[in-house]
């Protein structure tokens, strides 16, 4: 599991000649893409170059119209969101999307919900066996939400809370699933300055604390360069370049599609 | 910082069966009370309302699917379990009559289960109003096969239901509804039916299958609907088809608005008003109609959150 960091890192996800095709519209093209164990990597590109279909495509929302994706070491194509989060991809969207009439404790309660051995029978009985199953989820729940500084606002309606705390609370939820890699779309989104830092520092310690591999796609420069290990940019659909911040940065494909050419 | 006790988790698990086992004895004593005819007839009015709202509010309520199609189910589970008492339970030596009563029942609920099943796997792709109308349709076919089985009475009606329904059986059956709601519903594994109602997008991504939630809310929901039907078949004695058409479906659907979607004991307050309603109105009951509509657009306007929905707005 817990292996070095970086491109010799055998890796969790892959995307081969990934295609995607909307009608006459091909959002994402011929897309290769690796993510190693306990990488973490960003996904860039100016609006409409496709990373939030790209995002679907991994969390199995769309399936590809031509190419493979494989996670694990096995091929997930065209598998449902559902088991996609079982086999350990977890997300969190770029709008915030969390359970609405659910207390904060509950959203990420529901999110343990692969990780528990009970289900219609053991909740009608009601019995021993039943009450230690949720007593532990309870003790997990509480200590992910204590460890990202929630515990305090457990009864709280989760859609109440600062929005801040919102962006947190769906990662926490991500995480209460237990992933191998967690996808975070547009996490600085809406954010000031302070809370992109705060952001980028809880990014960091996520990446140390689970040891999982993390994607983000992102519009802020400051944050990716400052967190990313590796950076894909893409572009129409392409990808157009690939490589650490330093050789982003000096990319003259990269500064063509954000700045322009003469 | 978390030592609240009363909210833990195990704790809460251990008092229901408590309840449940207190309520369905109680109810039981209450067969034994001596009552006015007529009021009594009133009570098991509201203990069957009571299962079909709280059913239905599993579905409408805590899952978040329109469903229009509750009295098709009650007339699965009415007509199924009537159907087996008089074939089966009239020439049965009068002992038995109170087990094959349950066997009827539960056969009933089963039946209703089962097609609520095979209602909801094709039509849960559908979302809202498209399956609003499907269940719509799906009630209107129960009606009109049942009107044209002679098997069943046909259109004039299933006759000479024996009398087996009493006060104990109601509201020990509503206990056990509200039992298995509530247990399903606060459990680690129920906080998904409000996660898909939430938000299916965001719930599918925790893993969980939303469609796999849907499909449960209907068939458990169809199951104590048809329960519903099976007690209402012995206690009327009478069915006739026109008593399941759509504007049944609509009742409970104003229960379950009224009460407040998804909190069980509202709901189950709703319906305790909705049925003593009529009653009380009994002089003007041509307005009644009327006036449900006239409450249905007060209450919109006034209460969204539902008439009863007090206090906290976590759903519970």
């Amino acid at each position: 599991m817990r292996k070095g960091i970086g491109m010799s890192a055998p890796s969790i996800l892959s995307l081969r000649e990934v295609t995607i095709r909307f009608g006459g519209l091909t959002a994402v093209s011929g897309l290769n893409l690796e993510i190693g164990e306990s990488e973490l990597v960003g996904l860039i590109g100016p609006n409409g170059a496709g990373k939030t279909t790209a995002f679907n495509l991994i969390t199995g929302v769309y399936a590809p119209t031509e190419g493979e994706i494989r996670f694990a070491g096995r091929p997930v194509t065209a598998k449902r969101p559902h088991d996609l989060t079982k086999l350990g991809i977890a997300r969190t969207f770029q709008n915030i999307r969390l359970f609405s009439s659910l207390t904060v404790f509950d959203n990420v309660r529901a999110a343990t919900q692969l990780h528990r051995s009970h289900g219609v029978r053991m909740a009608l009985w009601r019995g021993a066996a039943f009450a230690a199953a949720e007593a532990e989820v309870e003790r997990g729940v509480m200590e992910l939400l204590e460890i990202f500084d929630l515990g305090r606002v457990r009864d709280e309606i989760a859609t109440s809370l600062p929005y801040g705390d919102q962006r947190r609370l769906e990662i926490v939820r991500a995480l209460a699933t237990q992933p191998k890699l967690l996808l975070l779309d547009e996490p600085a989104a809406g954010m000031n300055p302070t809370e992109k830092a705060e952001l980028m520092r809880l990014i960091r310690f996520i990446k140390e604390r689970f040891k999982i591999s993390i994607m983000l796609v992102e519009h802020d420069m400051k944050v990716v360069m400052g967190i990313c290990e590796r950076i894909a940019v893409l572009e129409y659909g392409k990808k157009i370049g690939e490589g650490t911040p330093g050789e982003i940065r000096k990319d003259p494909k990269v500064i063509a599609a954000y700045l322009g050419t003469e | 910082m978390f030592s609240r006790s009363p909210l833990s988790l195990p704790t809460a698990c251990q008092g229901a069966k408590r309840w449940l086992i207190a309520a369905v004895l109680c109810s039981i004593l209450l067969s034994f009370g001596q009552f006015n005819r007529y009021y009594l007839g009133v009570a098991m009015d509201v203990g069957i309302n009571i299962i079909l709202a709280v059913s239905l509010n599993l579905i409408n309520g805590y899952t978040g699917q329109f469903s229009l199609g509750h009295a098709g189910f009650m007339a699965v589970g009415a007509y199924t379990a009537a159907k087996f008492s008089l074939v089966f339970a009239v020439a049965a030596p009068e002992p038995a009559r109170p087990v094959l009563f349950l066997v009827a029942l539960v056969l009933g609920g089963a039946v209703a289960a089962l097609s609520g099943l095979a209602v909801g796997i094709p039509s849960l792709r559908l979302k809202g109003d498209y399956l609003a109308i499907v269940t719509l349709g799906f009630g209107e076919i129960i009606r009109v096969i049942v009107q044209n089985l002679e098997a069943v009475g046909a259109a004039s009606g299933l006759k000479g239901i024996p009398k087996y329904t009493t006060l104990g059986w109601t509201f020990a059956l509503a206990s056990v509804t509200v039992y298995v709601v509530v247990s399903l519903v606060n459990s680690t594994y129920g906080r998904g039916f409000i996660a898909v109602k939430d938000d299916e997008v965001a719930a599918s991504s925790m893993g969980i299958n939303p469609v796999r939630y849907k499909v449960t809310a209907f068939v458990v929901g169809a199951f104590f609907a048809g329960i519903a039907g099976g007690l209402y078949a012995h206690h009327k004695q009478f069915l006739a088809p026109t008593g399941f058409d759509f504007l049944k479906s609509i009742d409970i659907v104003v229960m379950v608005i009224l009460g407040g979607m998804g909190r069980t004991a509202s709901v189950a307050l709703a319906a305790v008003v909705l049925t003593l309603l009529p009653e009380v109105l009994r002089p003007v009951s041509e307005y009644r109609m009327i006036l449900y509509a006239l409450l249905i657009i007060g209450l919109m306007m006034a209460r969204p959150q539902g008439l009863f929905a007090f206090g906290r707005r976590a759903v519970k």
